[in-house]
């Protein structure tokens, strides 16, 4: 059976919490700016503009179709190659792991989130935009008052999914070596081979982060949902 | 919804938990009952076990370890090529009998497996750029330190290089990587692969490296097993007597490592009880 009397030897509680707040720091910082490039390429696509349009659909495939691994590395080993080399050593002297994570992960999740969006957008019926442009908004003003509320409030089962998503998806930032809590894990599993016990304590953590966010997606399901008629 | 998560969670775990207590008798006996020894090795770790470019099978020096086990329990050799994050699960849910797949003593991991005598001994040491400034371990203090995830040396690192950010990358060339590109100080790894990356990067020119002069640990490989198995330990460590005192160690060396290679390394240890260090 298990036995996880091993975590009170040799500092693997330290490690296995240091992991867990990385994790957290990560899910928070890269959650938080991915909202923002969520809504960012939500309203340039909705911008009557083609060339808008074409970029965002660009940046949204690619985020889609391509492994978050395979982005996470491609920031971290491919973007800092294309700088002039004054400005690549002083960014790679930096806490570069950390950074390209998050700026991987927050595009990515901006990517889905943007298409959330888009969806809850859709399902606000044309009238409201009429009737904005009726009381004398502009295009952007509209958005901003009238539809991206509403839309919101559509998309939010979908927002908090894909929450969970970027929750998971931290732990790819393992690969370059931010001492998240799947590195940590990994790290007591070498140091210790006691693979079992060490990924059932990763497990029931992952399982505590994952639970809550769902617990807290309920619990605003009930106080917001949209108002029926939208 | 929830409920049902965690229900499906704490399933998977009992069914894991069934898996691993399942009783074995002795497992020599099954081996020999059974007429194959499953030997696990690396997949992709080049001399040790690698594949082939020729015929995609995988060879190296751990292969002719298994090689010698099977013949020298008289039976067939099933050989698994594992991935390093398989080795250790491989092992204990006994889908393997036995691993010679570069694993290092360390007394906390000696504590969960068993290891035969040591059949190779080797310097972990770590490589810099050659216009570094490091040139002790001391120095690399504070500074970020790069190895492959899994392996000894990025176990070793955390107690012996404490004062070092290790960055640890899923295999040792995306660790090489990081040190080319100036992303960490310094690469720790078996001195083997490093004296390969210099003497690469000597040929081609370009960016420069050399090796720190003393080593961080000095690892000791065995051939690993499950813990209670008394009559297999001894029948390994027996054949592994052997298959030193019948030149067979040597010439695997040779061909891998030492003068028929390209590494040209000499053989300076031999097959003996592992000393706790």
């Amino acid at each position: 059976m298990f036995d996880l009397s091993f975590l009170l030897e040799d500092g693997y509680l330290k490690l296995f919490r240091d992991g867990v707040l990385t994790t957290l720091r990560l899910f928070a910082v890269s959650g938080l700016l991915a909202i923002v490039v969520g809504v960012l390429l939500t309203t340039l696509r909705a911008l009557p503009v083609k060339l808008f349009k074409g970029f965002v659909i660009v940046v949204v495939e690619y985020h889609r179709n391509v492994p978050v691994l395979v982005q996470i590395l491609v920031w971290y080993f491919g973007v800092p190659q294309l700088l002039p080399e004054g400005a690549r050593d002083w960014i790679n002297a930096g806490n570069t792991e950390f950074f390209f994570a998050t700026v991987a992960l927050a595009l990515n999740a901006g990517a889905f989130i943007s298409e959330d969006l888009r969806s809850g957008l859709r399902a606000i019926p044309h009238t409201q935009q009429e009737a904005a442009w009726s009381i004398g908004l502009t295009y952007l003003q509209s958005l901003r008052y009238v539809i991206l509320p509403q839309g919101i409030r559509v998309a939010l089962p979908a927002l908090l999914n894909q929450s969970l998503l970027l929750f998971k998806n931290s732990s790819l930032a393992m690969a370059i070596g931010v001492h998240e809590l799947l590195y940590r894990t990994r790290q007591i599993d070498n140091l210790t081979f006691r693979t079992f016990d060490v990924f059932l304590v990763a497990t029931i953590l992952y399982l505590i982060g994952t639970l809550s966010l769902m617990a807290l997606s309920e619990h605003f399901a009930k106080r917001r949902t949209a108002p029926s008629g939208v | 919804m929830w409920q049902r998560h965690l229900a499906a969670a704490l399933f998977a775990t009992l069914a894991m938990t069934g898996q691993m207590s399942a009783a074995h008798a002795d497992q020599l006996a099954d081996i020999k009952a059974r007429g194959t020894l499953v030997c696990g090795t690396q997949n992709a770790s080049e001399p040790y076990a690698f594949p082939d470019a020729a015929t995609r099978k995988i060879v190296g020096f751990d292969v002719d370890v298994c090689n010698a086990l099977a013949k020298g329990l008289g039976v067939k050799l099933e050989h698994r090529a594992l991935s390093t994050d398989a080795r250790i699960p491989e092992l204990k849910t006994r889908r393997v009998d036995v691993l010679a797949a570069a694993v290092a003593w360390m007394p906390a991991r000696a504590a969960q497996v068993d290891f035969s005598d040591q059949y190779f001994v080797a310097p972990i040491r770590v490589l810099v750029r050659a216009d570094s400034p490091v040139q002790t371990l001391e120095q690399l203090s504070g500074k970020k330190i790069a190895a492959s995830e899994g392996s000894s040396s990025a176990a070793v690192s955390v107690t012996r290089l404490p004062d070092s950010n290790l960055l640890t990358f899923h295999d040792i060339s995306s660790a090489f990587l990081a040190l080319q590109q100036g992303k960490v100080e310094g690469l720790v790894a078996g001195q083997l692969i490093l004296a390969r990356f210099a003497n690469e990067a000597a040929a081609k020119g370009g960016q420069q490296y050399r090796l720190l002069t003393r080593p961080v640990f000095e690892e000791r490989w065995g051939v690993v097993m499950n813990k209670g198995e008394p009559a297999l330990r001894d029948a390994v460590n027996r054949i592994l007597v052997d298959y030193d005192k019948s030149n067979g160690l040597q010439e695997s060396f040779e061909k891998w490592l030492g003068s028929k290679s390209v590494y040209k390394f000499t053989r300076d240890y031999k097959v003996e009880p592992i000393k706790v260090q």
